[in-house]
């Protein structure tokens, strides 16, 4: 008889630390009782025991394989609860599971990456990736927005990128205060900064869907092809594999045939921003 | 493959009981209008009709519980037999399968389910008002999903084999006499014949099915706004539908999980946190179902997401017959 192998049962991760990143965010260090290895956007199904499972994309690095970060914005029940939760209990994780970012197709390019919000939460993750491969890159340029200065997220892991030869940082405000010395406006005001070769770039989006939809608008604008701007899309989920219908987009599971796709893919897709 | 084999039927039901030692079996039974499936044992063997169009309940739910707790470790495999399924459910499977027994994450209750079941097919000799399936090309009689196939005729119990495993079954478990003159095969034959000739009268006006995904997508708002007018959003369309295996997990303590069925019928069944719903209004929510069996599923699967059983329509309250929206797209 074959194994029991049950896709639908999490196995265990112990919660070792909780950093605040902000009055709403906040990242979940957990050590999974298994060794665990996820490509960069790959995501996790997570829960918090008998209260909720939800999805969330790893903030840390992929090449760790005994830890594992997770960024967490409070914005319902399963998050409510998790936001609660000390060092030393157990959570639950199924995964990883989707088609994360595709970095072989960054080698010898610029990558230009656009987020909010908790968008930067994948996106750190592929920070992490893209610095470890960072000699077959050209150049790496973060634009990332958030509302005001103090939900900007992961303060002294930009101050490290900025510090790390060919990536760049650039980042804005929707509402400043006296200290802010960095753009103010909506994140895509930071594309008319950017200087970029576009012919030898991609482009990555994450973030809230009017985010993502701007983003893309002005991204093909500025004339970026449809199959080099790669996006990470959010939609309903339960079971994280192709099966319970509440991440479908069209012809897609966003949880098995994403949550990455390239603009080409979805642009005829029913709802892509909702 | 279409090999014959007749048998009485008293020694067909004597050998279903004799089977019933080590196998539980379900068959449809029942009077009038309804049918459905029963566990079958001595008190109701002689109630099992035969050649009757689909039963209330569908086959999936043979495979795919309602609610199920899916964290267990493992699960009852109680070598079933069910015996009178239609063709519709039984081309139903090809989608149920292709989405639980995907191989990159294959579901272990579905494989478990199905590999410990022996499916007896019946042969539809009639039909109800809103059968349909030969409007989407399938057949009112098992051809290729299915191992064996039972006709009544008279007092005997025609069978037909239709894969080796159907062979097997006749003559071992059933030690079925074959008959290789062509009496048998043109008796069946031709009843199959004049099933066809009825569904095809009565599914008259109904699109071709290779149109039928244009015509959805092509369909204006005032389409889905006027016939969605009548939607209590209840799922009844779904939950009795055999294609759709949509579901929801519910955490219980002790990382648990309960897998139930589900239906994106039901207000928020796409909705993200913030609060957006892509499926919020009623109209998109009523298109989303027509969408997905008409459309995208067929995009992505190679099995049918519709069969023509035609369950829905009678299980709607609201009285909404997607025949009628159907006939009016293929005006
Ligand atoms: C691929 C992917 C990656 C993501 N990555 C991140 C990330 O890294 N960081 C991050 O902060 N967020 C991320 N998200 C978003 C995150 O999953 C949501 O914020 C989270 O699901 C919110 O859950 P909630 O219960 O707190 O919110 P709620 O608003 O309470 O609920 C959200 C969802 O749960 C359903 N729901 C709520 N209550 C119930 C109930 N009682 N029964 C059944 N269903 C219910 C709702 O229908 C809704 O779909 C990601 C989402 C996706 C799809
Ligand atoms: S959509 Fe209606 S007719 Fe088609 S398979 Fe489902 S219940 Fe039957
Ligand atoms: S059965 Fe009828 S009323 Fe109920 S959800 Fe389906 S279409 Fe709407
Ligand atoms: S989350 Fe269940 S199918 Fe994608």
């Amino acid at each position: 008889m074959p194994p029991f192998n049950n896709i639908y049962k999490p196995f265990r991760a112990k919660l070792t630390k909780v950093i605040e990143e902000s009055p709403l965010i906040k990242t979940f260090v957990l050590r999974p009782d298994e060794e665990f290895a996820f490509k960069t956007g790959q995501f996790i199904e997570l829960s918090v025991d008998g209260i909720g499972e939800a999805p969330f994309t790893p903030s840390s690095s992929p090449l760790v394989r005994d830890m594992l970060e997770v960024t967490v914005m409070k914005t319902g029940y399963m998050t409510g609860y998790m936001h609660d939760m000390k060092p030393g209990e157990y959570m639950g994780i199924r995964g990883p599971f989707g088609r994360g970012y595709p970095v072989e197709r960054f080698f010898d390019k610029e990558v230009l990456i656009l987020g909010g919000g908790c968008g930067f939460a994948p996106i750190r993750s592929l920070l992490y990736n893209l610095i470890a491969i960072s000699d077959k890159l050209r150049k790496v340029t973060l634009c990332y927005g958030s509302k005001t200065p103090e939900d900007c997220i992961y303060k002294p892991y930009i101050a490290e990128l900025r510090k790390t030869p060919k990536f760049e940082v650039l980042r804005s405000v929707d509402k400043a205060d006296s200290n802010w010395n960095e753009r103010v406006g909506v994140v895509t005001v930071l594309l008319d900064d950017v200087k970029v070769d576009i012919s030898n770039s991609v482009a990555v989006v994450c973030g809230p869907p009017v985010m993502m939809k701007f983003g893309t608008l002005k991204l093909l604008e500025m004339g970026y092809p449809e199959h080099d701007i790669y996006l990470s899309m959010e939609k309903n989920m339960s079971c994280g594999l192709g099966k319970c219908g509440h991440c479908m987009m069209g012809e897609y599971f966003v949880c098995k045939d994403g949550p990455v796709f390239t603009y080409a893919e979805i642009k005829n897709q029913p709802n892509i921003w909702n | 493959m279409n090999i014959y084999y007749s048998i009485k039927r008293d020694s067909w039901e004597n050998s279903l009981l004799r089977l019933s030692s080590s196998y539980i079996i379900y068959g449809v039974t029942g009077n009038g209008q309804s049918t459905d499936y029963d566990l079958i044992s001595e008190r109701n063997i002689s109630s099992l009709v035969y050649n009757r169009p689909k039963p209330a309940t569908p086959l999936k739910t043979f495979f795919l519980p309602v609610r199920e707790n899916v964290t267990a470790d493992t699960v009852k495999e109680v070598p079933r037999i069910i015996i009178g399924t239609p063709n519709c459910d039984i081309e139903a499977l090809g989608i149920l399968d292709e989405i639980y027994l995907d191989e990159s994450f294959e579901d272990v209750f579905y494989r478990r389910r199905r590999e410990s079941t022996i499916i007896i097919s019946s042969d539809c000799l009639e039909i109800q008002e809103h059968c349909h399936c030969t409007a989407y090309n399938i057949n009112p009689f098992s051809t290729g999903k299915a191992d064996l196939a039972v006709i009544l005729r008279h007092d005997d119990i025609i069978l037909r084999a239709i894969s080796e495993k159907g062979i097997e079954l006749a003559e071992k478990s059933f030690n079925a006499v074959r008959s290789d003159d062509r009496t048998l095969a043109s008796f069946v034959e031709s009843r199959h014949h004049e099933t066809v000739e009825i569904l095809n009268r009565t599914g008259k006006g109904l699109p071709d099915y290779r149109t039928t995904g244009r015509l959805v997508k092509a369909a204006g708002e005032s389409v889905w706004k006027r016939y969605s007018s009548k939607c209590v959003s209840c799922g009844a369309c779904t939950t009795i539908c055999p294609t759709c295996t949509c579901f929801l997990l519910i955490d219980k303590p002790g990382f648990h999980k309960v897998k139930q069925m589900d239906a994106c019928q039901y207000p928020g069944f796409e909705r993200v946190a913030g609060g957006e719903d892509s499926l919020g209004k009623l109209p998109s929510r009523f298109r989303n179902r027509y969408m997905c069996k008409y459309v995208w599923k067929p995009a992505k699967f190679h099995s049918t997401a519709c069969t023509g059983c035609g369950r829905c329509i009678e299980a709607c309250i609201g009285k909404i017959n997607k025949n009628e929206l159907f006939r009016e797209l293929a005006k």
